[in-house]
């Protein structure tokens, strides 16, 4: 009993993964398609969508972050103020930024992704387009798939920023320590390298969110009772997926 | 050849043929709506037949590719019974979608062309102004398919297939909406249309009238 669950878990998941994969290459082939006028306007409705929107959460969540961080960390490292930047920057340029970032984006986009392409496909959709010549693949998925990644390596980058600074700034406030000489201190440790790892960790984040969403919102079953379905599999997919990557990267860029 | 199916059959469809040569209109008509689903099914490449061939443009449909029978389409104008609109676009950007995508139209070049295709087809400039802002899901059902005939049409298709055209409308509406149909089709090669069996599809004018459910010919 529990060896077959376990056993159904398992095909399920690489099921899973190789038809991400397998859609991730085919978007990838066709990036072209965003030369089409109606694809890129998806593509700019989707990064307006996923990143511009998504600032007021994400501006709230980092500066509450961010103080929560520079809090501890100054509680617990005191005057040092090299090591509290060191801290600072670890916990939110290399992990919690990247993170936090990806799920607040599983949270507004992934199931409205995916519940939106599943609907569409129920509603015979799909072929419509296809009978107007369009492959849903290039109309629907690869916009879809470059507007969430690009605006999730900006929302990162955003966060870590808002973050960074509203930890100082309160820390500054509470502790009449000055507010200028810890951040200098921060860009100055920053590496091009930790900068790099967090871009790619937008990257790969992005990628694996869209790709996820996109996957289970186009493959879903002609029933209206498998939408809601489709759009929490793909979030708690999406969620397992980048804490899983998050912790491959950093083990591989910083170990 | 514009249209062949050699003794497609499928699921509810029994083994059926036709032939579409240019300057023809066929007449197809179905007895359930499972038929004609079942046939729209495979001449839109939405599966497969289960038996006979069918020829799009003299190219045998199982053989293409993905892109060439993508490419096919883009010479057909389906107008579903449903309007087939995509649910996330209000009315004017479901019309000029295949225009835009396929032939690099900008929305200024189409704004006129769209205005004289609705004179030209009987629709109101008034009633169309009203549609154009509406998502799919605030229009009638003849506006749907209004839309629908112009987002064809813009396409100037070799082929015309109209799907249940006038069911689900009062009669002045299905007798404009075939009206409009006729103008439409006047520049295409071909024009199929698949209707129910009723007095409204029989006074439809076509060359030939091919039966879904009996034997087919």
């Amino acid at each position: 009993m529990i060896a077959e669950r376990i056993g159904r878990v398992v095909l399920d998941a690489l099921r899973d993964s190789v038809g991400f994969f397998a859609l991730l290459r085919q978007a990838a082939g066709r990036l072209a398609a965003l030369a089409h006028w109606p694809v890129r306007q998806v593509f700019y409705k989707q990064i307006y969508f996923t990143g511009i929107e998504a600032l007021g959460a994400v501006s709230i969540i980092a500066i509450l972050a961010g103080i929560a961080i520079t809090t501890q960390i100054v509680s617990l490292a005191g005057a040092d103020k090299t090591l509290v930047s060191r801290i600072m920057l670890w916990t939110i340029v290399r992990e919690l930024g990247p993170l936090l970032a990806a799920i607040v984006v599983i949270a507004r986009s992934s199931s409205a992704t995916a519940s939106e392409l599943a609907g569409m496909s129920i509603r015979g959709e799909l072929d419509s387009l296809r009978r107007l010549g369009i492959a849903p693949l290039d109309y629907l998925v690869v916009p879809r798939v470059a507007g969430i990644t690009v605006a999730i390596m900006a929302v990162t980058i955003y966060f870590q920023f808002i973050a960074v600074v509203s930890g100082f700034a309160f820390t500054s406030l509470v502790y009449q320590s000055p507010f200028l000489t810890p951040l200098a201190d921060v860009v100055s440790i920053l590496s091009l390298h930790e900068v790099s790892i967090s871009l790619l960790k937008g990257l790969v984040f992005g990628l694996v969110i869209s790709g996820i969403s996109c996957l289970f919102g186009i493959r879903v079953p002609r029933s209206i009772t498998a939408v809601p379905r489709a759009a929490t599999s793909a979030v708690m997919r999406n969620l397992i997926a980048i804490f899983f990557l998050d912790g491959l990267i950093s083990y591989v860029a910083f170990f | 050849m514009l249209l062949r199916l050699d003794q497609i059959a499928r699921g509810s469809l029994e083994p059926v043929s036709l032939s579409l040569a240019a300057g023809e209109t066929v007449k197809v008509i179905a007895e359930s709506r499972d038929m004609a689903d079942e046939l729209i099914g495979i001449i839109s490449g939405q599966f497969l037949p289960t038996a006979g061939r069918l020829e799009l443009f003299g190219e045998d449909a199982a053989s293409l590719s993905e892109a060439a029978r993508l490419g096919l389409h883009t010479r057909i104008g389906f107008v579903p019974e449903n309007g087939g609109l995509i649910s996330n676009l209000k009315a004017w950007e479901n019309l000029i979608l295949p225009a835009t995508f396929h032939l690099d139209a900008t929305t200024d070049e189409l704004e006129g062309k769209v205005s004289a295709l609705a004179r030209r087809l009987g629709i109101p400039a008034d009633a169309l102004a009203a549609m154009l802002g509406k998502l799919p899901d605030r229009l009638t059902m003849a506006e749907r398919r209004q839309v629908a005939l112009m987002r064809a049409a813009l396409m100037k298709p070799s082929l015309f297939i109209y799907d249940f055209l006038h069911t689900g409308l009062d009669r002045a509406a299905g007798e404009a909406m075939l009206k409009a149909a006729a103008e439409a089709s006047e520049t295409a090669q071909g024009t199929v249309y698949l209707c129910p069996d009723d007095a409204v599809s029989a006074r439809i004018t076509a060359d030939r009238t091919v039966r879904l459910g009996a034997e087919g010919s």
